[in-house]
């Protein structure tokens, strides 16, 4: 008999269970395309590279961060499920009315949960797979990686995760509920609708003591960053990021009255058109929307954050790149014999020839002195000739090299032959040509080489890897907090439609509905998106003093990115948050019918 | 005396072709300037749906409805929201207070709608509320105020704009005798010094023995109806009872 009830409940509330259902399917769908991440084409095709050791690595992360992203979503659908229960109470005060007993009412919101959650989980695994490998498809024809490793991947591990790591979420809603159930008074809940949130009215005193404690401890989480940088991670870390949560907590807490209090003492401003009623609304919705406005803003900043310095970084490695290797290639050579080698002669049997593949070229030993391994005054000064001094200087320290007279070269124990080249012509053939014939060489002895391209492959991985991860963290939390927003705007929208009708019956016309309706919707994504401005403007000051230490920072291009995507994501959930909105309190037409 | 109101040959009717219920059937009638005109009948007797079309919330399947010589009926949408804001005061059975707003805001929120200057705003909500005896409860909640207060402070809003006619549902509906003596007092009192036009629906005949006319709906007609000329309300009281008992005769929860 439970069962049936609960499946016509969650059949007769389709609405109501239709922000909680789009909540999980959202969230598993996150969840799992996160945790199939090292399934990914780019990074399958990286993985090919034995010398890049990127996949244990990102393998390490998905795991530390993806606990961080369960506590996310797990908070969401708790919050999602709050509401929910606050929209039924009425029905569960029936239920109590009619003589059911509290546990039985907790097994039917049991029973509804368990059916609709094993419906969303399916339905978000199956968008999860869907997201993977359309997001596989996209990343892989940007960073041009060959189509022979694009395939279409399903996850295991990763589906096994995701299903438990929301069992244990849906878990933690199911006690949400009894307990929510076990503490409500019968007549609280019949006349849930009457008033459906407590308006406490703070003080101006109190507002403003709040909103100033906040402002403190921000400015002291700041100037912590500042001060001590972004990576030392110990006790005064976490007490940094604790002063910085609680201080956003208290600033939203505090706002609403504050911002209330201010427009109310400027009355032309406040008893203008329905600005009244919008300030109002704000307020009465902020007792309940400070803690998601929160999390939203620390979401918003993770995702400005993350997205900022992995384009900063990103530009940086690119640099580096460029200064890394002076030459071509670099190859040394450890003859089995003691004979002198000609390397250049030994090549050129081999195809590729020096003297007709590379623009300038120079074969040296590297012999024993007393100064240890050393070469002649003469290769040196070639060396300086081709590719400077400083490129020269640099090449010895890296080496261990000392620079001796040529006279001290003739005889001398050789340890090794070096070649360096700049190539002619077309790179891609003489690297080709270059690492066909070097492969002689093993027969006379062992060699190690480096070129220029290969180097830059592997600093192009590093790129990809740095591009990717931050880019696909700093989607997938704006996309999160967009979403939250959007759904919870429209559901309130929901909330308020009698009162635009009230406000269509006083004769605001349309214009005038939608654009309060628009005003709130607006402060409720602008909010928190200024607050993590704010704070992200900080942190990058702090994140970019590490990035200078490896290179130069590109702060211009990592903006650029950033406030693309910002406009792209989260402008398109505003938009479209703005339309449903209008859509759901019917701004467009007069209230028609009793 | 100027005419506020006119209605004529008035048919409203529910229901698609085959099975059609008229809920309205040919009512006629005005209300003149400075008038306070009661609407009676049993429930089902298409009193409401007559105010719904008055008020523009319904569209009329035939007839005319005219407000200060202005046809209402086919308004476009713009033109419905400036009729309303302008010419209509409504006052609803369930108070319909935003309840995020104070007392205060909730009858100001019918001027800056009308884009009022502020100081005219403050002034003239506090003239509202003195008349309506409510200016103690200004800053409260409507969840903090009795039924009786949530009840004048819809009449502020509806009166504070000075609209031509007040449109009033079921006013007393969900209020006790003693809070609806109350608001009744008050409506006489507007109707008497701010020479307010009032139109309102009730079923109750404690409620009807304020106005000064009585229309008497049944089955969607006007069946009869009563002046109270210069008489004293109790005697107005006997008559609207003795008009009750005789249509009434098997509606039980008329009386």
């Amino acid at each position: 008999m439970f069962s049936e009830l609960a499946w016509k409940n969650v059949r007769r509330s389709v609405r109501d269970y239709g922000v909680w259902f789009l909540t999980i399917v959202f969230g598993v769908c996150l969840f799992y395309t996160f945790n199939a991440l090292e399934n990914q084409t780019v990074l399958r095709f990286l993985a090919q590279n034995p010398k890049t050791n990127i996949v244990e690595s990102i393998r390490s992360l998905i795991g530390m961060l993806s606990v961080f992203v369960w506590a996310v979503l797990a908070f969401l659908i708790l919050y999602a499920s709050g509401f929910l229960v606050r929209r039924r109470k009425k029905e569960l005060g029936t239920y109590l009315l009619l003589g059911m007993e509290r546990w039985q009412v907790a097994r039917l919101l049991l029973a509804e949960t368990a059916c609709i959650g094993a419906i969303a989980l399916a339905a978000g695994l199956a968008l999860g797979v869907l997201a993977a490998w359309a997001l596989s498809a996209f990343t892989a024809g940007l960073f041009a990686v060959p189509m022979t490793y694009f395939t279409f991947a399903l996850s295991v591990p990763a589906l096994g995760k995701t299903a438990l790591a929301f069992a244990a979420i849906f878990l933690l809603v199911m006690v949400y509920h009894a307990f929510a159930v076990s503490r409500c008074r019968l007549i609280d809940l019949l006349q849930a609708g009457r008033v459906n949130q407590a308006l406490k009215g703070r003080s101006l005193g109190a507002s403003v003591a709040l909103f100033l404690l906040g402002a403190a401890l921000l400015a002291v989480a700041y100037a912590m960053l500042l001060t001590r940088g972004l990576l030392r991670v110990d006790a005064l870390f976490w007490v940094m990021i604790g002063l910085g949560s609680l201080g956003t907590l208290l600033f939203f807490r505090s706002l609403s009255g504050f911002l209330l209090r201010i427009c109310q003492s400027r009355r032309g401003f406040y008893l203008k058109n329905l600005n009244l009623f919008v300030l109002r609304q704000f307020n009465a919705r902020i007792n309940t929307t400070y803690r998601s406005m929160t999390v939203i803003c620390l979401m918003l900043l993770l995702a400005i954050g993350i997205t900022a310095s992995s384009v900063g970084l990103n530009n940086t490695v690119s640099q580096m790149a460029e200064e890394e290797l002076p030459q071509d290639v670099s190859l040394t050579f450890y003859p089995d014999g003691e004979e002198p080698v000609d390397l250049p002669a030994l090549l050129a049997e081999g195809g590729f020839d020096p003297g007709r593949d590379c623009a300038f070229h120079l074969a040296f030993p590297v012999f024993r002195s007393e100064a240890g391994q050393a070469v002649a005054r003469s290769v040196y000064d070639a060396f300086a000739g081709r590719w400077g001094r400083a490129a020269a200087d640099a090449f010895l320290e890296r080496e261990q090299l000392a620079v001796r007279p040529d006279g001290e070269a003739q005889g001398a124990w050789v340890n090794c032959w070096i070649f360096l080249a700049d190539y002619a012509g077309d790179k891609q053939a003489a690297e080709e040509a270059f690492q066909g014939a070097v492969t002689a060489l093993s027969e006379l002895g062992g060699y190690g080489y480096t070129t220029r391209l290969d180097t830059w492959m592997d600093l192009m991985g590093t790129k990809v890897l740095v591009l990717f991860i931050g880019l696909y963290l700093g989607v997938v939390f704006l996309l999160a907090s967009a979403a939250v927003l959007a759904l919870q705007q429209l559901t309130q929208a929901a909330d308020a439609a009698g009162q635009y009708r009230v406000l269509s019956l006083l004769g605001a016309p349309g214009k005038m509905r939608g654009r309060a309706a628009d005003a709130q919707v607006a402060l409720a994504f602008l909010l928190p998106l200024a607050l993590a401005l704010v704070h992200a403007a900080v942190g990058m000051t702090a994140a970019n003093a590490v990035i200078a230490e490896v290179g130069q920072v590109d702060s211009a291009a990592s903006s650029a990115v950033t406030a693309l995507l910002l406009a792209v994501v989260y402008g398109g959930y505003f938009l479209a948050t703005c339309r449903g909105s209008r859509r759901l309190l019917g701004t467009g037409r007069e209230a028609r019918g009793a | 005396m100027e005419t506020i109101l006119t209605v004529e040959h008035l048919v409203r009717e529910y229901g698609s072709r085959g099975s059609v219920t008229r809920a309205i059937d040919d009512v006629s009638f005005s209300v003149e300037k400075g008038e306070f005109v009661g609407i009676m009948g049993a429930s089902g007797s298409g009193k409401s749906t007559l105010l719904n079309c008055v008020s523009t919330i319904d569209a009329p399947t035939a007839g005319r409805i005219f407000v200060e010589g202005r046809e209402i009926t086919g308004l476009k949408p713009r033109e419905v929201s400036r009729f309303r804001r302008e010419r209509l005061g409504f006052i609803f059975q369930d108070c319909q207070l935003l309840d995020t707003l104070t007392a205060f805001e909730n009858i100001a929120l019918a001027l800056t709608i009308r884009g009022a200057a502020p100081g005219l705003v403050e002034k003239k909500v506090k003239q509202a509320a003195g008349l309506l005896e409510i200016a103690d409860c200004m800053d409260k909640y409507p969840y903090q105020m009795s039924g009786g207060q949530r009840q004048r402070t819809a009449a502020a809003r509806a009166m504070v704009t000075d609209p031509a006619l007040i449109l009033a549902d079921e006013p007393t509906g969900a209020l006790d005798s003693k809070s609806a003596k109350l608001l009744l007092d008050r409506f006489e009192i507007l109707n008497r010094q701010r020479e307010a036009t009032i139109l309102m629906v009730t079923h109750d005949a404690f409620t009807a023995s304020y106005c000064h006319r009585i229309l008497f709906l049944q089955d969607g007609a006007v069946l009869t109806r009563l002046e109270r000329g210069d008489g004293s309300r109790r005697a107005f009281f006997r008559q609207i009872i003795d008009v009750v008992t005789r249509l009434g005769g098997d509606q039980s929860d008329v009386l």
